[in-house]
């Protein structure tokens, strides 16, 4: 132990498991030091009424969140405020989802099955995965593959007839709804884009 | 009889529905809270300032990714940790010296000189930390949380935290008898 070290101890008496009384008389000494140094601690209250007004000032100026979610994909911020989703251009980084029926099945009967290809462009994401009411929600169930140097990512699922809810989940962290299908509040202020089938 | 305040959850669903402006009723909620934390991790008041500013508009900027409006001020709190941190990185070649004093000028009418050097001190050895070990101190001696909860805020265990604080109080130590 060098000699800068609080003896075991008198680290219990700085959490506060035990009182100064609780300590070895060899100990007290130590252990008033240590007290001194909590009592230097500064609790006094800070406060900062300027800056309501200042960030409201900001937001004022920013998309609603929820029509920016998608955009953070990869965009640097200052290109995504002036850019649309729906003009694919993987030079400003920009992530776009589309998705494409390969079996249209308008009157699918229940119980039928459908396959169905999932797109999203993305081209600086480094993984890209399908979340789901088909896969529980599991960001990690149902990976999409990149194909080629222009970031697009697909996935074939073949999925049963009926209403399903899904979100792309990019690098593990951003759940970006897909701006190209109908989307659903989720009851946590998040969107999930609705498939029916 | 006063009105119930309105949960952050249904504030948050409020401004996602497109009402921008009730989002000042949480940052009026939080703003004094989160700032103390700020101030001792970045050791200026006005470092502090800039972070709280900074977080909220993130936070503003990224709501519809709070999972569970409910819980907005955890949530928050974590884009607040986040840009200290960064903060901490961007400035780690600069001196502390200047921020600590800027915290400790505030304190010198409250209680007197003595008061206010080993305010001062105490500061500058608390950057003299890692961010780590900085954080967990403020947590608990300066918000006066629990083990338990700081655990349950960071996501980690207790036994972790005690030891991250254990090597804090060790080096605040050697900090404080070098420069006293």
């Amino acid at each position: 132990m060098s000699e800068h070290e609080f003896h075991p101890l008198v680290k219990q008496l700085l959490d506060g498991d035990i009182t100064l009384a609780a300590l070895p008389p060899e100990l007290r000494a130590e252990g008033q030091e240590a007290l001194r140094l909590l009592a230097a601690v500064d609790r006094t209250p800070v406060q900062l009424l300027a800056i309501s007004q200042h960030v409201m000032q900001k937001i004022a100026v920013r998309p609603l969140p929820e029509r920016s979610v998608w955009r953070r994909v990869v965009a640097p911020r200052e290109v995504r405020l002036r850019i649309r989703p729906w003009l694919l251009a993987p030079a400003l980084a920009i992530a776009a989802a589309l998705i494409l029926f390969l079996r249209p099945a308008p009157t699918a009967a229940p119980g039928s099955l459908i396959t169905v290809r999932f797109v999203l462009v993305a081209p600086d994401a480094h993984e890209v995965s399908l979340a789901g009411t088909f896969n529980r929600w599991d960001a990690h169930a149902t990976p999409l593959v990149r194909s080629g140097p222009t970031g697009v990512w697909t996935a074939t699922l073949t999925l049963a007839a009926g209403q399903h809810q899904y979100a792309f989940v990019v690098d593990g962290v951003r759940w970006v709804p897909d701006p190209g299908a109908p989307a659903v509040d989720d009851g946590f202020g998040r969107r999930n884009s609705v498939l029916t089938l | 009889m006063r009105p119930e305040p309105e949960a952050d959850g249904e504030i948050v669903r409020a401004v996602l529905a497109g009402d921008r402006e009730r989002y000042a009723q949480l940052v009026e909620r939080y703003r004094d809270r989160y700032a103390r934390y700020a101030a001792r991790m970045l050791g200026s008041a006005d470092a502090a300032e800039d972070a709280v500013q900074d977080a909220f508009v993130r936070a503003f900027d990224q709501l519809s990714q709070c999972k569970e409006p409910d819980k907005f001020v955890g949530w928050f709190f974590l884009i607040l940790r986040n840009r200290c941190f960064a903060e901490r990185r961007r400035s780690r070649t600069e001196t502390s010296l200047e921020a600590a004093e800027t915290v400790a000028a505030a304190d010198r009418t409250e209680g007197g000189a003595e008061t206010a050097e080993r305010r001062r001190a105490l500061q500058l050895a608390l950057m003299a930390l890692t961010p780590d070990q900085r954080e967990v101190f403020v947590l608990k001696h300066v918000e006066g949380l629990s083990y338990g909860e700081i655990a349950e805020r960071l996501s980690t265990s207790v036994p972790s935290l005690k030891m991250r604080m254990h090597r804090a109080y060790d080096k605040l130590r050697e900090q404080l008898r070098e420069h006293t």
